[in-house]
């Protein structure tokens, strides 16, 4: 596990600092790949009957990748970055109890799900805190952009969750 | 040929031949032939030849549900088919332990009597054109017209009331229906004076009917009339009084009879009646708003209703007789057999060829009519 | 009674009184459109909204004048029981006798006040008519028609004598105790053989064939007609969903034919002997020598068996646990279904010849390479055996325990500790369950309940039965909606102390997928020696071991099965829960479908060869 990813603190502070919204997309661009290589690099290693659950995660990294990218490469981003926040997605809290596992040698798919939804929950904190510690401007509604994204994804996530532990028998 | 080898052969006298009087005739009630003998106009020989009215009734009742039958049973009798309704009913309440509740009960003695009325004005009617007296079939009609859309009113049907269903019967009175049969049996009071004046008092006919088609007390007993036929000879039975069944028991009414036992006296016998029959049916008017309760008692599902098994016999007194209905069950959910006696099947057959005999042609029509011969109920 | 003068000699004038007739207003009717009488039975009426098209009305009409048309416009919906048919009256055999209106269990069926037709001899076919709400020619509204007291359909269903709070609570004595002879005959005397059942229920029973058969006092054809489709009788006439019920044209005014405990009355009036040979009747006397191995002795696995063996192969079942039966004998509380009323349904199938070997675990006792090779097919019936965790904070303690696992425990008699207080986790069926059962233990030992049960769900999506939540609510059960489960609180000492929950504000989101919210506001502590999670199962795939997962396909966890149930591998089969589910009546129909297929792939074979 890198330490650069979004939750932990030298991925903080390396945000804290930039001040131009294109660095910033570009950190967090690269930490979606970071997400999507871990993944892809965890597909071999579960089992044949939850690998479609894997291989989703990694796809889902993807999509944020490419979204971040597009982003960053847009020459009008200053101007439209106060529209990007639309409804702030709401935090439905479910996550909070979830305690981040060691996915150990064979992590089934409850628990692979759990560590996905603690990545997000995390990433969507600090991109949160961020916010609330930057000056209102652009970099600061960057920065909201950001933890919606993470909140959304995390409730994509809640539900598949649902889906897949609270399943079976009447 | 030799005079001596000369044999005379007997025919027939010329002078009688033999008429078919019906089964498509003014005169006869209904579909039923009547094939006469005569000499001149005296009738010699009259043989009753029904059968044209045949429908099978009694077999296909054989091969449907309990509960459909109710739909076949009306058309036995058509101008009083109530009677017919009622006796397959308690007969089959009989067999399966059905207890009707009172309120039903009440309102089948009014529809029998209404139905007893519509039948006699109809009877009126007829008998009145056999004697070339059309006004009065015409009035007959006419008044009977106003029953009929007291039927409608109630059961929903004018002719086939398929009223009453095993049980109780099939529809509450609607709202203010009782003052509507009130008013119509206060016109049909306020206009005997005028059939009266038409009819009963009419010369013409008194002179037609005394005398025609007489028949003893005896004769009536062992040809087995019942009904006003027989009660024109002047025995007071009525199954009404004798076997009562539904709530007769409990209603004031009086046997009407006569004495002559020819036309005129049943006649007379059915005119009285009828009087009779507004008083019963005034007397459940006032009784009835006071019964409360249900119209039926619950019956199972009709398509799968076992009726145990047993026989019964229901009789009613009609417009026309005693009928009756003999029912047997197997157990099954249909009936193994009904049979119906229909109280014409006696007066259409032996009572009408012997009466017709001995009189005269024009008379045989009025005799037929008289007898209130009702050829469905014989062919059934 | 007035008496007339007729005997006097009334003058011959008399007559002529009556020419002031000719003064007054004659009473002829006149020609235009008469309005007939409110109750009036005229020309048919039939709301098509509600409908049907059962053809009870076709049934009880005494002159064959209904003809059920199909209309294609009209959408069928099985599952609640509407068909789209329609009637067709033919005014020439109708008499107008109104039974049909009587007895439409709809009430859909009126006669209006209409009663003239007239038609050219070209038009003569108009006279057949397929009649909806405004009738035939649309000029009067409606005459006779259906009244409370003048229903010919019987609305209310015969209760089933059963035992009351009071006399259950301690024990696990099965609670209903079942028809007398009387009672069923009632009972099914209320059906009109519409056939909605049939189509609604997942395996297709014969269920009006053998509604009829009780009602005729017959219960051995009732037997024979059950076992066409389905050979868990005594289970099904205890547990089952009852889709027909839901679908019975009699339950959509009133209160549905018992078409599961008529089931289960035709099984207490057979002897189980008899049963077996009425069961035995459509075996083949041929053996085909092929021979098919079935991992797990649950519902789809012995339904299949039982078709297998029928059709003269021969079958081996291998179940890992003691006894058959899979979920219904170790997730299914006696008091709900006697292991004894399981027992029989499994005797009639081993008597057939059927082996089932009993505590042969898949990879461990045998594995799958050995039954591919010595068997001509396999099929994987393995239910859903594992109870899935919160896995939220605490739930790691050796007191919170999964109710698959602590159902089974009860189930085979084993001795542990009664918790004097307890916290169910779940809102299903299986947590009502086990909430129930743990009830009985308590009441037993401790004199008191003391249990809890939380869902995520609230009171209007609860998922269990709502039979199951009352009675659950009468033996003493807490049952709480809309709580989420937080964490497992623990004492210093290690004691476990109860459950936190929050409460859950919304259930669905927009798109109605299940994305509950919760308010940690609204937080509470509910008291329990033992927390037991009843939130969903899965199956343990494990025994199939790693290089067989590699070579299946999988569907979101699942094993990948076309439509006769069959994995891209060709000799390997899977049925029931573990693939379909969701309950025991689908796995009967799964069984059937999965031993059709793999008869059918073995009579290829042989022709080949």
């Amino acid at each position: 596990m890198t330490e650069h990813h979004e939750g932990h603190q030298s991925g903080y502070q390396r945000l804290q600092a930039q001040k131009s919204l294109k660095e910033i997309l570009e950190i967090a661009t690269e930490f979606e790949r970071i997400a999507h290589d871990f993944y892809t690099a965890l597909v071999p290693k579960v089992s044949k009957q939850i690998r479609y659950l894997v291989e989703e995660l990694a796809a889902e990294e993807q999509e944020h990748f490419d979204l971040f990218q597009k982003l960053a490469n847009n020459p009008d981003l200053e101007k439209q970055v106060g529209t990007l926040i639309d409804t702030p997605a709401n935090d439905h809290g479910f996550s909070d109890c979830i305690h981040l596992p060691d996915l150990g040698d064979h992590p089934d798919d409850q628990a692979v799900l759990q560590y996905a939804l603690y990545r997000e929950h995390a990433a969507m904190e600090q991109y949160s805190a961020l916010a609330d510690s930057t000056e209102p401007g652009p970099v600061q509604e960057l920065f909201r952009y950001l933890a919606q994204e993470e909140t959304k994804h995390k409730n994509e996530l809640e539900k598949a969750y649902y889906e897949t532990v609270h399943r079976g028998g009447v | 040929m030799r005079p001596e080898n000369y044999q005379a052969i007997n025919h027939p006298p010329s002078h009688e031949y033999e008429l078919n009087f019906g089964p498509n005739h003014p005169g006869i009630e209904g579909n039923y032939a009547l094939k006469v003998k005569l000499q001149g106009d005296q009738v010699v020989e009259a043989h009753a030849d029904g059968g044209y009215l045949h429908r099978g009734f009694k077999k296909l009742m054989e091969g449907r549900l309990w509960i459909q039958n109710i739909a076949l049973v009306p058309r036995i009798c058509v101008p009083d088919p109530v009677p017919m309704e009622m006796a397959y009913s308690l007969a089959v309440e009989e067999l399966g332990g059905l207890e009707v509740p009172i309120r039903a009960q009440w309102i089948r003695v009014m529809q029998l009597e209404l139905s007893r009325i519509a039948a006699h004005l109809f009877t009126f009617g007829g008998h009145a054109a056999t004697t070339g007296m059309y006004t009065t079939m015409y009035w007959g009609v006419a008044d009977r017209d106003l029953f009929l859309d007291l039927f409608e009113e109630l059961t929903g049907g004018r002719v086939y009331h398929i009223y009453n269903i095993p049980g109780g019967v099939r529809r509450d009175i609607p709202d203010g229906y009782l003052d509507r049969v009130t008013s119509t049996l206060d016109y049909l009071e306020s206009r005997l004076p005028d059939y009266d004046n038409l009819f009963f008092t009419n010369q013409v006919f008194v002179k037609r009917a005394t005398g025609t088609g007489t028949m003893t007390q005896q004769q009536a007993l062992e040809w087995g009339v019942t009904g006003p036929n027989l009660r024109a000879t002047g025995l007071k039975l009525d199954v009404r009084r004798d076997d009562p069944y539904l709530v007769y028991d409990e209603i004031d009414f009086d046997i009407a009879t006569e004495e002559a036992g020819d036309a005129w006296a049943r006649t007379l016998v059915r005119r009285k009646e009828l009087q009779q029959s507004i008083r019963i049916v005034r007397q459940v008017i006032e009784r009835l708003p006071s019964i409360g309760g249900p119209i039926r008692c619950p019956i199972p599902n009709p398509l799968a209703w076992n009726v145990p098994a047993g026989e019964a016999y229901a009789r009613i007194d009609s417009s026309k007789g005693e009928v009756a209905y003999y029912v047997v069950s197997t157990g099954g959910d249909k009936p193994y057999r009904v049979h119906v006696r229909g109280p014409s099947s006696m007066h259409a057959v032996q009572v009408l060829e012997n009466l017709v005999t001995g009189g005269r042609l024009e008379d045989v029509a009025q005799i037929m009519f008289s007898l209130d011969a009702c050829p469905p109920e014989v062919d059934r | 009674m007035t008496d007339i003068d007729y005997k006097a000699k009334g003058s011959i004038l008399n007559p002529l009184k009556n020419l002031q007739f000719l003064g007054r207003r004659p009473v002829t009717q006149p020609l235009e459109p008469r309005p007939a009488s409110a109750n009036y039975r005229g020309f048919h009426l039939n709301d098509w909204e509600k409908c049907i098209g059962c053809s009870t009305c076709q049934k009880v009409c005494d002159n064959a004048t209904i003809t059920m048309v199909r209309i294609p416009d009209i959408k069928e919906d099985p599952v609640n029981g509407i068909r789209n048919l329609r009637p067709a009256i033919d005014y020439g055999r109708c008499c107008w006798c109104g039974l049909c209106v009587d007895i439409c269990p709809t009430g859909s069926l009126s006669l209006s006040r209409e009663y003239v037709h007239t038609c050219t001899q070209a038009e003569i076919d108009s006279y057949f008519v397929l009649p909806d709400s405004s009738g035939m020619h649309g000029t009067y509204g409606h005459g006779w028609r259906k009244t409370a007291d003048a229903d010919l359909v019987d609305l209310s269903r015969h209760p089933m004598a059963h035992l009351e709070p009071p006399q259950r609570s301690d024990n696990f004595d099965e609670i209903m105790l079942g028809f007398t002879r009387q009672e069923a005959i009632l009972e099914a005397s209320r059906c009109v053989q519409c056939g909605m059942c049939h189509d609604a229920c997942p395996t297709h029973m014969d269920a009006p064939e053998y509604i009829r058969a009780i009602w005729q006092d017959d219960p051995e054809e009732a037997v024979r007609q059950i076992y066409r489709t389905n050979p868990f009788p005594e289970v099904c006439g205890r547990v089952c969903t009852h889709r027909c019920e839901t679908a019975c044209s009699i339950g959509r005014r009133g209160e549905p034919v018992a078409i599961r405990w008529l089931k289960r009355y035709a099984m207490d009036a057979v002897a189980p002997e008899r049963v077996k040979e009425i069961a035995a009747e459509s075996k083949s006397d041929y053996m085909t020598g092929k021979r098919i191995a079935i991992i797990g002795a649950g519902p789809a696995g012995l339904t299949a068996a039982l078709d297998l063996i029928k059709q003269g192969h021969q079958v081996d079942v291998y179940e890992g646990l003691s006894e058959a039966g899979g979920m219904t004998r170790w997730g299914i509380p006696e008091y709900r279904l006697p292991a004894a009323a399981l027992a029989r349904d499994v005797d009639v199938i081993t008597s057939l010849g059927v082996r089932i070997h009993y505590n042969r675990w898949i990879g461990r006792d045998i594995d799958m390479a050995t039954l591919q090779l010595e068997y001509d097919a396999v099929l994987l019936a393995i239910g859903l055996g594992l109870g899935r965790s919160t896995r939220i904070p605490g739930s790691d303690h050796p007191q919170v325990r999964k109710a698959v696992e602590l159902l089974r425990e009860i189930s085979q008699g084993s001795v542990f500790a009664v918790p004097r207080s307890a916290v169910v986790i779940g809102g299903g069926n299986v947590a009502m369950d086990i909430a129930r059962s743990l009830a009985r233990l308590q009441k037993r030992e401790y004199g008191t309940v003391r249990i809890t049960a939380c869902a995520l769900e609230d009171r209007a999506h609860f998922l269990a039965d709502e039979i199951e939540i009352i009675e659950a609510i009468e033996e003493g059960i807490e049952v709480l909606v809309a709580r989420g489960p937080q964490r497992c609180e623990q004492h210093a000492d290690g004691r476990l102390l109860g459950l936190k929950t929050w409460k859950v504000d919304s259930i669905f989101d927009e798109q109605q997928r299940f994305a509950p919210r919760y308010d940690n506001s609204d937080e509470r502590f509910h008291e329990g020696e033992m927390i037991i999670e009843a939130i969903g199962q899965m199956s343990d795939v494990s025994v199939l071991g790693p290089e067989l997962t590699e070579l299946l396909e999988w569907n979101r966890g699942r094993l990948k099965v076309d439509v006769a149930g069959r994995t891209n591998l060709p000799w390997l089969w899977a049925a029931g829960d573990c693939v379909n589910g969701p309950d025991v009546v689908h796995a009967v129909a799964d069984g059937h479908r999965v031993a059709a297929s793999i008869d059918a792939y073995l009579n290829i074979r042989e022709d080949v060869a």
